[in-house]
């Protein structure tokens, strides 16, 4: 069968399809005849299949590893922003020593908002050079919130009653707030790295009516934020007030978490959110 | 709207390029597991694998597979990290060393191999291919991983695996020689298909010599009928 020695190269290329028209029909035409080739080709087309099948099947991607690689990926986007925007990470300050200062120098981060306000001296700790790198720290976790809220990360999170998932990247309990009273549409969740200190924070955006509104939780303990901006009561939760690049700012803790809420509303607005995302 | 910031094209186009690449997951990682043949490492390769891709996201060219990019990525990055000096030459450029030549068992048990598919014996069928597969050497493998579960073209292989379209079929077809010939003893053991001696039909004398003169007559033909 001289057929068949002209054609056997051509066996797995008609698997494959990668035959052309014209040495497909050819093919097509030997099939009807010999029984042999027709066995090599369904044994190559089945084995096509059960290797398909078998290696698909065999290793299912888990949510832990989706997660990793989401996290990495986001990790990667910070990285290059970062670069992109000249920021230098040299001269950061590890969190652990930020955490006791932080307390020790509550009352001169009122002014942190006013960046370039003379710090007063502090009678219990003569070294006001690191009330000035709290103060500008705590600036730029604030410049990194707005980042956040201005060039939102892709959702990891895309069911709301899911945000819980995002708790072991953040370190605290993440739950949804109860937003929908103000008619806010859950738009998706994920964490993204902050600066100052390098830690990963929750972001849970909303639209509501057409305004974008970003919940930031987080370990309070170690991002002392609410400190820099001005204290402010509503619905007895006491709320830090500021606005940063022509965004509002609120922030606020409870039982050592973290919240804060940005958006384009004004304050007393982002105020009221983050009140009731207690 | 009222937003004052809004994301910077940039911005914005790595996220959709991400999110494309992300629905590519499993897939990438169902290679990677037979690449590597170890979870944890394959895990490790896949994240790599997309990092790097985002980092040269701008050479990627929009509208082309972007699988096939990413798979390209994926198997450079294990060749370079597991098999320091590439591939091994020494199984493909020697004679054939494998005695089957390609009609190596006759149609009725070329057929008795493929009745387990439709019968209850799935899980142990899909553990030995899975096992034969992890036997080959590295480089059909990759080929046949591509071509029989990714189902990229030759020439999509041909770029991941840097090499010409001929080296692609061969290391195919003697991938695919290999699993079978496998399988075969596999089936054997478990009494699927009887014994059967090697053939020495006619046609058999046409097996891996005379194909690698045959490709690049094939080759010419394909191109001259494009």
């Amino acid at each position: 069968m001289t057929s068949c020695r002209r054609l056997l190269p051509l066996l797995d290329a008609f698997v494959d399809r990668e035959l052309s028209p014209d040495e497909t029909l050819e093919v097509e035409q030997h099939l009807l005849d010999c029984r042999t080739c027709r066995a090599r080709v369904a044994l190559q087309h089945s084995l096509k299949l059960s290797l398909r099948r078998a290696v698909r099947e065999s290793e299912p991607a888990t949510d832990g590893f989706r997660r990793r690689v989401v996290s990495a990926l986001a990790a990667e986007r910070e990285r290059e922003r970062a670069r992109a925007h000249g920021v230098s990470r040299g001269h950061m300050l590890p969190w652990r020593s930020i955490v006791p200062l932080a307390a020790a120098a509550a009352v001169a981060l009122l002014l942190g908002m006013r960046a370039n306000q003379q710090q007063p001296p502090d009678p219990t700790d003569g070294s006001q050079r690191d009330f000035t790198n709290n103060a500008s720290m705590v600036d730029r976790l604030l410049d990194d919130f707005v980042m956040h809220h201005a060039n939102p990360p892709l959702p990891e999170v895309v069911d709301e009653a899911l945000v819980g998932r995002l708790e072991p990247e953040v370190g605290v309990p993440v739950r949804a707030p109860s937003l929908r009273q103000y008619g806010a549409e859950w738009e998706g969740g994920s964490t993204v790295w902050v600066n100052s200190p390098h830690r990963r924070v929750a972001t849970l955006r909303y639209n509501l009516g057409g305004h974008h509104v970003t919940v930031f939780m987080y370990d309070a303990s170690r991002i002392p934020l609410g400190a820099s901006l001005e204290p402010r009561v509503v619905h007895n939760v006491p709320v830090y007030v500021g606005t940063r690049r022509g965004y509002s700012i609120a922030a606020s803790e409870k039982r050592g978490m973290g919240y804060a809420v940005t958006s384009d509303l004004d304050g007393s607005e982002s105020a009221e959110l983050l009140a009731a995302s207690f | 709207m009222s937003r004052k910031g809004s994301p910077n094209p940039n911005t914005t186009e790595a996220y959709a390029l991400e999110q494309e690449a992300l629905t590519h997951l499993e897939s990438l990682l169902a290679v990677a597991v037979r690449l590597t043949r170890n979870r944890a490492e394959a895990e490790d390769l896949v994240q790599d694998t997309l990092v790097k891709a985002m980092r040269a996201r701008r050479q990627f060219m929009p509208g082309t597979n972007l699988r096939a990019w990413l798979l390209r990525i994926l198997t450079n990055t294990f060749i370079n990290r597991y098999r320091r000096g590439g591939l091994e030459k020494s199984l493909l450029e020697g004679p054939d060393a494998d005695p089957l030549a390609d009609g190596w068992v006759g149609a009725a048990t070329m057929e008795g191999m493929r009745d387990p598919e439709s019968q209850a014996l799935r899980p142990l069928i899909q553990a030995e291919v899975v096992r034969a597969l992890d036997e080959l050497p590295d480089e059909f493998r990759i080929a046949v991983v591509l071509a029989d579960v990714e189902e990229l073209s030759y020439r999509e292989i041909a770029e991941v695996m840097g090499c010409p379209i001929g080296t692609v079929m061969s290391r195919l077809h003697r991938g695919r020689r290999m699993l079978k010939a496998k399988l075969y003893d596999q089936a054997r053991a478990i009494g699927l298909v009887g014994p059967e001696p090697v053939l020495v039909e006619a046609e058999n004398d046409a097996a891996p010599k005379a194909k690698a003169v045959d490709l690049d007559s094939f080759r010419a033909r394909r191109r001259s009928s494009r």
